[in-house]
């Protein structure tokens, strides 16, 4: 009666609550800190498909984040593309550029997966920060945000961009949350569990880690390339190792394999480094420190204790009735 | 420029120096690799200890070579107790929460620098013994960096021996072999993987401080150390001396020889090299595994 994915939604339903709550309410600097959260939540949401669901750790996460923030702002910039144009050419780029990467590290697995997705990372952030086609360690600026005067909006005011990456995220959350549940997305779980039984049944194993590492890819890129139209301002610090240990941060704090923990986990992390930021200037140290207690003592990060309270509450329901 | 002799020698002779420290990085990490499957992403973190460690004694004692023997200790000591405290009781864990686990040392590490010698990048001289320049092939070159060439051919030769000749270093071999049988036939493989991670420890502090007077000391220098490192021993192969030497051998030169004819494209070659290698010969180019 009480399914683990229908307490997902709920979880969800309330994620987007506290959302509406703090968009109504909310002052300049707070609609700052709701783009952050949202725009980290649809990076985290991509990470833990990989992560959570397949089993594949990456700790390179950001360079398709990076190439969707980067393709966003030279399509617009240097080749004239509308917003629109540019955006669905960097969730193309950021698919392309995994798929490449994909090509040759999902035949591996475990910390050779990590070592090969953190090199390539920094292969394309040395790259970026170095060659001046694409301004270098200077960045890029004069980026543009999505049109949508179509509809009255104009995303140039905060509180408008707040509502459209927030429906970004919940209709990313939504997407996701069907591949998870389709067949698709069993098979992927299964690969997490047991790689060995499903090359026995007859599943080509790479083949579905390469389509969800290009799915995740994708995600990440469009998420990068929201980035880049939030800020109007990209630069290689986007691809940099700390940015993909942050999202995947945020997807072990938050729950992996939840979906929506990595949500939870985006609002908690994206807080709390304002809030410690405020108090110190070593606020990384903190983090690191709570990441570490978090992998040691509570491997299921906040989700899982959430999920936990639901499995006594179905274990009480069960022991009264 | 490449057809000026001098030129070529002077960059090989850079190389080689980079090559030596990226071997003295690389081998420990490589090793505790072979043995438990598990790698220590905080290896670039306890090099910048070193490093900094160092600094302190030589601004302490005024020596070199009082840091050159004393901050190995302190790191292995360092990596003894993260050894102790939080690896060991993740041991029964799975292997990619003992590597989460070292991530995260990278932050703390990275901010206790910060908050112990600051922001600022640091630098130390090289011992007075070492200081002048040696002329080779009609150009001055620093006598130092001769020193971290032939230091680290040195440790290369003391590590062969005493994996080919002691009893620890057919320990070491069988571990990496086969873990399972190792400790089956009763040979203590978690012991002599501690043992073997806190040399790791020494030789990544004794790096540090040997780069210290070449490269420049900032919080940053951990990792982007590490990532070469990371490279040398997939691409070399992990557990395996003869890979750890080779690998270093081959990054050192591609980066170096990168730098200078094509500074944009350096990095993509060396990630390009590994990739290649991952596909064609996972094992790395020198298998420390009989193949089964």
């Amino acid at each position: 009666m009480l399914g683990a994915e229908r307490w997902r939604t709920a979880t969800a339903v309330l994620m987007v609550a506290i959302a509406a709550v703090a968009w109504w309410n909310a002052g300049y600097f707070a609609h700052e800190l709701i783009q952050q959260v949202a725009i980290l939540a649809i990076f985290a949401m991509s990470l833990d498909l990989l992560v959570g669901f397949t089993g594949m750790v990456s700790l390179g996460h950001a360079a398709f984040f990076g190439l969707g923030a980067y393709a966003t702002a030279a399509l617009q910039v240097m080749f004239g593309w509308t917003v629109l144009e540019a955006m669905a050419g960097a969730i193309g780029v950021g698919a392309i550029g995994a798929l490449l990467v994909g090509s040759f590290a999902v035949r591996l697995s475990g910390v050779f997966f990590i070592m090969v997705t953190l090199a390539v990372g920094e292969a394309l952030h040395a790259y970026l920060f170095k060659d001046r086609a694409f301004g270098g360690d200077d960045g890029m600026g004069g980026i543009e945000r999505l049109d949508l005067s179509a509809i009255g909006l104009s995303l140039d005011d905060p509180v408008a961009f707040s509502v459209f990456v927030i429906g970004v995220a919940v209709a990313v959350y939504v997407f996701l949350e069907t591949i998870v549940r389709s067949p698709f997305g069993r098979i992927l779980q299964a690969i997490h569990s047991n790689p060995a039984r499903v090359r026995a049944l007859g599943c080509p194993v790479p083949r579905y880690k390469l389509a969800v590492f290009t799915l995740a890819g994708a995600i990440a890129a469009l998420a990068g390339s929201l980035s880049a139209q939030h800020t109007a301002f990209i630069s290689p610090e986007l691809l940099t190792w700390t940015t993909s240990g942050e999202v995947l941060i945020v997807v072990i704090v938050g729950g992996m394999g939840s979906l929506i923990g990595p949500v939870v986990g985006a609002a908690v992390v994206v807080l709390a480094t304002h809030y410690v930021s405020g108090l110190t200037n070593y606020w990384m140290m903190i983090m690191g420190l709570f990441f570490i207690a978090v992998v040691v003592f509570a491997g299921n990060g906040l989700y899982g204790t959430i999920d936990a309270f639901r499995i006594q509450l179905s274990r009480w329901t069960r022991a009264t009735r | 420029m490449l057809s000026d002799p001098t030129f070529l020698a002077i960059q090989v002779l850079n190389g080689l120096q980079l090559a030596s420290l990226l071997f003295l990085l690389s081998v420990g990490l490589s090793v505790v690799f072979g043995l438990m499957n598990f790698i220590n992403l905080a290896h670039g973190t306890l090099y910048m200890l070193g490093a900094y460690i160092g600094l302190s004694l030589v601004r302490w004692t005024g020596s070199y070579w009082i840091a050159f023997a004393i901050a190995p200790l302190c790191v292995a000591a360092i990596g003894a107790v993260f050894h102790v405290v939080l690896l060991r009781r993740m041991q029964a864990a799975s292997p990619m929460r003992q590597v989460l686990v070292t991530f995260g040392l990278i932050y703390v590490g990275l901010d206790s620098v910060r908050y112990f010698w600051g922001d600022y990048s640091h630098s130390f001289d090289a011992p007075e013994s070492l200081a002048g320049m040696v002329h080779l092939f009609g150009e001055s070159y620093p006598a130092y960096r001769l020193f971290v060439i032939a230091f680290g051919l040195g440790v290369l030769l003391v590590l062969y021996l005493a994996l080919e000749k002691t009893r620890l270093g057919a320990v070491v071999r069988a571990g990496v072999d086969d873990t399972e049988t190792a400790s089956a036939i009763g040979l203590n493989v978690s012991g002599t993987f501690f043992l073997v991670f806190c040399l790791g420890c020494a030789l990544a502090g004794l790096a540090g401080v040997v780069a210290a007077p070449v490269l420049s000391i900032y919080p940053g220098m951990g990792i982007s150390i590490l990532i070469s490192t990371l490279i040398v021993v997939v691409v070399g192969g992990p557990g395996s001396l003869a890979g750890a030497a080779f690998g270093a051998l081959l990054v050192g030169m591609v980066e170096t020889f990168g730098q200078v004819l094509a500074p944009s494209y350096a990095g993509m070659v060396l990630y390009g090299l590994m990739a290649l290698v991952l596909v064609v010969r996972p094992a790395g180019l020198f298998p420390a595994r009989a193949s089964r």
